[in-house]
């Protein structure tokens, strides 16, 4: 076949090609191609205002107004208590700066009558957040320390006191006939956590609470707590209370419902959050901080309570059911 | 006999001819039939599917979709069938964002089949109406995530304290954050229809598909037919063609908890992930199930995890 006959299919293909490849590169120009005004919803829908959470402020310093002399504040370390040193550290630091003395009964000290061999070598004893029963014994003997005037501190967070009550006794346990201490100060707590949607501070649970009666609550404007439970005291003062339309996780039902109290020698404080250093220092946690610092070292304890035992006796609060498996006596 | 042959041969030929026929026409009938419907067809509803938890990959499938409705001149409304618990913000924020452009553009309607929570009423917040079954769940309008601060190993070299570490304080307040802007827009897309307060939407709660209706995170009670013809309505086209969009298959991942050293973590694991990795970013998410992924509880561990 002569090569002419190609030349006219050819010439059609190119020219084909040519015209529907450019005419479909020409449509853009002619039509303006694809693009369109894009709206930024993002922007259009976001108030940053609205959803600007602003930074806790966090000033001041904790300090103590007492002049009392050296104390020795004992913390409790001998039941399994969930608090760290850390958490602890501004308020054992604060009475060690003002010359005060800080020690911890660890589970050996606790035994038998190591344990009121602790407590009497005391002004003060600290308790945060228990997770492991107290005799009886051990209980009496605290009891018998704060009515010798030594003064005694209950810091518990919800879950604390959901899982093991008020000095390790569960909470429908201690409405019974344990010998749990609350009861002897009139101290309870409820179970559930403290909450509020309208007054808060950063997130739900971490509730305003405002000042109320005595000296625990001198001197301050509002404390934050940031994870608290219902405390309430029957022959006392109530030193913190939650702001209005705080509620309770368990009933949220809303009330004024109590933070932290004082029963003569004893006070509880329903959290242990305030003591961080992240939020020591936020609203006037840190001068509550330095009342609760100032009550412990405040009290008149009686020389050598609790008592040793005479002869023939098994001390304050009669025999004790000690933590261990060996029976001890408790002196 | 040639005649007979030849008489044979012309029944044959049209026998062969007659079967031709019947098999093109039957292959040719469904296309002619399409066809016919179509020129009567005023219009497509694309029923677009969300499920699963809601991550960068889901919402990526998704917004192709959607901006195939909002350039596809046939496409007249679209229809989000939802089956998803939630899932991480951000996406879920990208979803939210792509059906509200959508919805500016035409009728959109959420069809719920199981649940449509959290981030996934998230992403159904700008649809015109919202429909769901007896059996559906709905709301869950909250954030939840990690709230400590993971120690970062001397080990590792930061230029400022900040620095892949964020103080407890900086996670609440970006949890915050996050919520406000989730409640700030359910009550300004659901704000007319809703029956109880910002505050109790705040409280995060899951509502069972007869309450939704009543109390105005939905619309109305109906299944996914209901929500396609409602959007045709809207649409104003009374024949019209539904367009399906399934996801493809990508294998999701699973959210899980677990106690580690007195803390509840959350853990993820999933496609590409061997073992657990705890979430460090806040998610929108209605249920993380309890789950004990059999993590050491040795810090090193943890940490180990976290890097990873």
């Amino acid at each position: 076949m002569p090569a002419r006959d190609f030349v006219a299919p050819v010439v059609a293909f190119v020219v084909l090609v040519a015209v529907i490849v450019g005419g479909a590169a020409a449509v853009p120009f002619v039509s303006g191609g694809e693009s369109t005004d894009v709206t930024n919803l993002a922007d259009r829908q976001t108030d940053i205002d609205a959803v600007t959470v602003s930074e806790a402020e966090a000033e001041g310093t904790i300090t103590m107004d007492s002049d009392a002399e050296s104390k020795t504040v004992l913390i409790d370390q001998a039941h399994a208590n969930q608090v760290s040193d850390k958490k602890l550290s501004t308020l054992t630091n604060t009475l060690v700066e003002n010359g005060h003395e800080v020690e911890y009964v660890t589970q050996e000290q606790a035994r038998g009558p190591a344990w009121n061999e602790s407590l009497r070598s005391a002004d003060a004893f600290l308790i945060a957040n228990p997770n492991q029963p107290y005799t009886s014994g051990q209980l009496a003997g605290v009891q018998a320390f704060a009515d010798a005037g030594g003064r005694v501190v209950m810091l518990s967070d919800p879950a604390s006191i959901q899982r093991f009550g008020i000095f390790g006794f569960g909470l429908q346990q201690q409405s019974n006939d344990d010998p749990a201490l609350n009861s002897e100060f009139g101290i309870s707590a409820q179970s559930g956590y403290l909450f509020n949607m309208n007054d808060y501070q950063q997130t739900f649970k971490s509730v305003y609470a405002a000042p109320g009666d005595g000296p625990l609550s001198a001197g301050v404007d509002r404390v934050v707590v940031r994870d608290a439970a219902a405390v309430s005291v029957a022959d006392g003062q109530t030193a913190l209370r939650a702001g209005e339309q705080t509620r309770l996780s368990t009933t949220r039902r809303a009330d004024t419902y109590g933070v932290a109290v004082q029963s003569g020698n004893v006070s509880m404080v329903g959290d242990t959050d305030f003591l961080t250093p992240e939020t020591a220092y936020v609203a006037d946690n840190n001068v509550f901080i330095g009342n609760l610092a100032d009550f412990l070292v405040s009290g008149e304890k009686t020389e050598n309570a609790p008592a040793p035992p005479s002869e023939g006796s098994s001390g304050p609060g009669g025999p004790s059911e000690p933590t261990r498996p060996t029976p001890e006596p408790v002196v | 006999m040639n005649k007979d042959t030849s008489e044979a041969s012309a029944r044959t030929i049209f026998v062969v001819a007659v079967v031709a026929a019947v098999l093109v026409s039957a292959i040719l009938a469904p296309v002619a039939y399409d066809a016919a419907q179509s020129a009567q067809s005023e219009g497509t509803v694309s029923v677009i599917t969300v499920s699963g938890i809601i991550t960068g990959s889901t919402v990526d499938g998704v917004s192709e979709d959607l901006r195939e409705a909002r350039t596809n001149e046939s496409i007249r409304a679209v229809v989000l069938k939802v089956d998803s618990g939630g899932g991480l913000v951000a996406p879920s924020e990208r979803l939210y964002l792509e059906v509200l452009r959508t919805s500016e553009q035409m009728p959109v309607v959420a069809s719920v089949q199981g649940i449509g929570a959290s981030g996934a009423y998230y992403g159904m917040l700008p649809a015109d109406e919202i429909y769901v079954l007896s059996s559906s769940e709905v709301g869950s309008v909250g954030v939840i995530g990690p709230g400590g601060s993971t120690p970062v190993p001397d080990s590792i070299i930061r230029t400022g304290p900040d620095k892949a570490q964020p103080t407890a304080e900086d996670r609440r307040r970006a949890i915050e954050s996050l919520k406000r802007q989730f409640v700030g827009r359910v009550v300004e897309h659901r704000g007319e229809e809703l029956s109880v307060s910002r505050e109790e939407v705040a409280y995060a709660k899951t509502y069972l598909g007869p309450e939704a209706a009543s109390n105005g995170y939905a619309d109305g009670v109906g299944a996914l037919p209901t929500a396609i013809d409602r959007a045709a309505e809207m649409a104003g086209i009374e024949n019209y063609d539904v367009a399906r969009q399934e996801p493809p298959f990508r294998g999701g991942f699973f959210l899980l908890t677990a106690e580690n050293n007195n803390k509840t973590m959350v853990y993820k694991q999933g496609p590409g992930i061997d073992t657990p990795v705890p979430v460090t970013q806040p998610l929108l998410v209605d249920e993380i199930p309890d789950h004990d992924p059999e993590l050491s509880t040795d810090d090193s561990e943890v940490t180990r995890n976290a890097s990873a």
